[in-house]
């Protein structure tokens, strides 16, 4: 066992704990020695929250001692992105606006974290209103990802990447509405599982775009993102839109065999243009799961373009009217790239929109169709590995969008289809920089992708790679 | 539907209650542009019975290999 607990899994460190073999307190404090090291060089936290963090693992390891365990995360210290309304606190979303904002009530998704005995350790920078792909902030500054300092993190949820990569916390939630959790799980080498939409409530968690909002976790490993699917999802009275399917075994799933599974691979869009180092993380990737017993084939899918311009469609409409009154009373408050980027909804007729929202079942089901010989598809996450953060400060320049479009183009036709999708670490590039793949699969089939990247993990040493010393 | 000039985005804004001047307007024109583009195919081609809870009962599906 790592005598820095800090280094542990999630999901160890949580038996470490419940088994006395580390403290609360010991856990936490370790968690705040990374923290106080790496955070001047990564600026992943919004807010460090030292005193009363240990004066609740203090009270962790009381609990634990009495014989009282909360749950599966008692005593775990985790830091979120700072989106998810936690009552009492402050939550910027990234924002000036909201830089006061205190929320009253706490989010379904942190809910159910806490009460499986999680505690707060702070809060985590993201893009200002989760309305960008890189981790820029015109507000806080960029997050820089833990691999090389200068670099992107990817966005929108900067600061959960850069964190768990640093393993200054377990564990992060993210959100994913375009890619903003397996972008930065792709840049900075973590695991991240965009869920299904209406997998996990979104209630107290900012909305960006109701329609393609969804909750996720980015972790070291798949199986910590399989601990936390377990813990969150499910039905919520306080958000209509999330399901009431039954919640698996996502542990038991993470260790299944995936001998037999079929995995397609995009014969053309996901596969075009890429890195040179992108491309052979692809190839080894299916190496790699060939080894572990799946059957590798090539799929077509429909075009992805038209995918791509109606989640854009979409998403530019309903984060325009969210933001409509502040676009009117506080426009000045905005960063430009990210008032930009709202400004665009104004310009889409409303029978453009409806007609991008009705598309979405047909479109679903001509991907189900498409994929119906796999279980799962693999394609890389973004075409590159991270750019400097330099290069891809692009502001409210006029060719800003199209940048930003190139990067997420493979990440958006899956937020628009509402299917899950884990990104996992499958490689590096000459920079030393991660390079993530994801793993797309059929609506509430989270526990599919956990197999097959728990499987891949367990022949892998990519996800278990920590950044040098800061 | 092809995508709207800068003149037309600006009237459209106004509309909406949210003026923005020709520059932002001409900055936007270029922005959403192709997504117009990307969604031409599309619109204006989908049958009259269509409506977006479609998405849901297409997510319900039950698809077996």
């Amino acid at each position: 066992m790592s005598t820095e607990p800090a280094l542990m899994s999630l999901a160890a460190v949580a038996k470490a704990i419940a088994a006395k073999e580390f403290s609360a307190h010991e856990v936490t404090r370790s968690c705040l020695h990374r923290i106080a090291q790496w955070q001047p060089k990564l600026n992943a936290f919004m807010s460090v929250e030292a005193e009363s963090a240990l004066k609740a693992a203090d009270e962790a390891d009381a609990a634990l001692a009495k014989g009282q365990n909360r749950g599966p995360l008692h005593g775990v210290p985790l830091a979120h992105k700072d989106m998810y309304y936690d009552a009492g606190h402050v939550v910027t979303c990234g924002s000036l606006i909201r830089r006061d904002f205190v929320a009253s009530s706490t989010s379904t998704a942190l809910q159910r974290l806490k009460d499986a005995g999680s505690i707060r350790l702070g809060s985590l920078g993201m893009a200002e209103f989760a309305y960008g792909p890189t981790g820029h902030n015109y507000h806080y500054g960029a997050v820089h990802n833990p691999w090389k300092s200068g670099y992107v993190t990817g966005g929108s949820s900067s600061g959960s990447g850069s964190a768990v990569g640093a393993r200054l916390t377990f564990a992060a939630l993210g959100s994913d509405t375009g890619g903003s959790v397996r972008m930065p799980a792709h840049f900075c080498g973590v695991t991240g599982l965009k869920t299904t939409y209406g997998r996990v409530s979104r209630a107290g968690a900012m909305p960006l775009s109701q329609s393609l909002d969804t909750v996720g976790p980015l972790a070291r490993t798949v199986e910590d993102c399989a601990l936390l699917l377990g813990l969150m999802a499910g039905a919520d009275p306080e958000d209509p839109t999330a399901s009431t399917l039954p919640v698996p075994d996502y542990i038991a799933a993470s260790s299944a065999s995936i001998k037999g599974l079929k995995i397609g691979v995009p014969a053309s869009f996901y596969v075009d243009d890429l890195d040179p180092d992108v491309a052979k993380a692809l190839e080894d990737t299916i190496t790699v799961l060939k080894r572990e017993g799946a059957d590798v084939v090539k799929v077509e899918l429909p075009d992805q373009h038209q995918l791509s311009a109606a989640c854009q469609l979409v998403l530019a409409v309903e984060a325009a009217a969210f933001h409509k009154r502040w676009l009117i009373e506080r426009p000045q408050d905005y960063g430009p790239q990210v008032l930009m980027r709202l400004q665009n909804g104004l310009a889409i007729p409303g029978v453009l929109y409806l007609e991008a929202m009705r598309w979405r079942g047909p479109a679903l089901a001509a991907h189900i169709a498409a994929t119906s010989d796999v279980d799962a598809v693999l394609a890389p996450v973004a075409p590159v590995a991270a750019p400097t953060i330099a290069e891809s400060d692009v502001g409210n320049a006029p060719d800003a969008e199209a940048v930003i479009q190139r990067l997420t183009r493979f990440t958006r036709p899956i937020n628009y289809l509402g299917l899950p999708s884990l990104s996992i670490p499958s490689g590096f590039n000459a920079k030393g920089l991660p390079i993530g793949m994801q793993l797309v699969g059929r609506s509430f089939d989270e526990a599919t992708l956990i197999a097959i990247g728990a499987a891949f993990q367990r022949a892998t040493d990519f996800h278990d790679k920590v950044p040098p010393a800061a | 539907m092809t995508r709207p000039t800068a003149k037309e985005v600006k009237a459209i804004a106004d509309t909406g209650g949210v003026p923005v001047d020709n520059e932002v307007a001409a900055r936007i024109a270029g922005s959403i542009g192709p997504a117009f583009e990307g969604f031409e195919a599309i619109s204006g081609t989908l049958p009259f019975d269509l409506e977006p809870a479609s998405f849901l009962l297409a997510q319900a599906v039950k698809v077996a290999r």
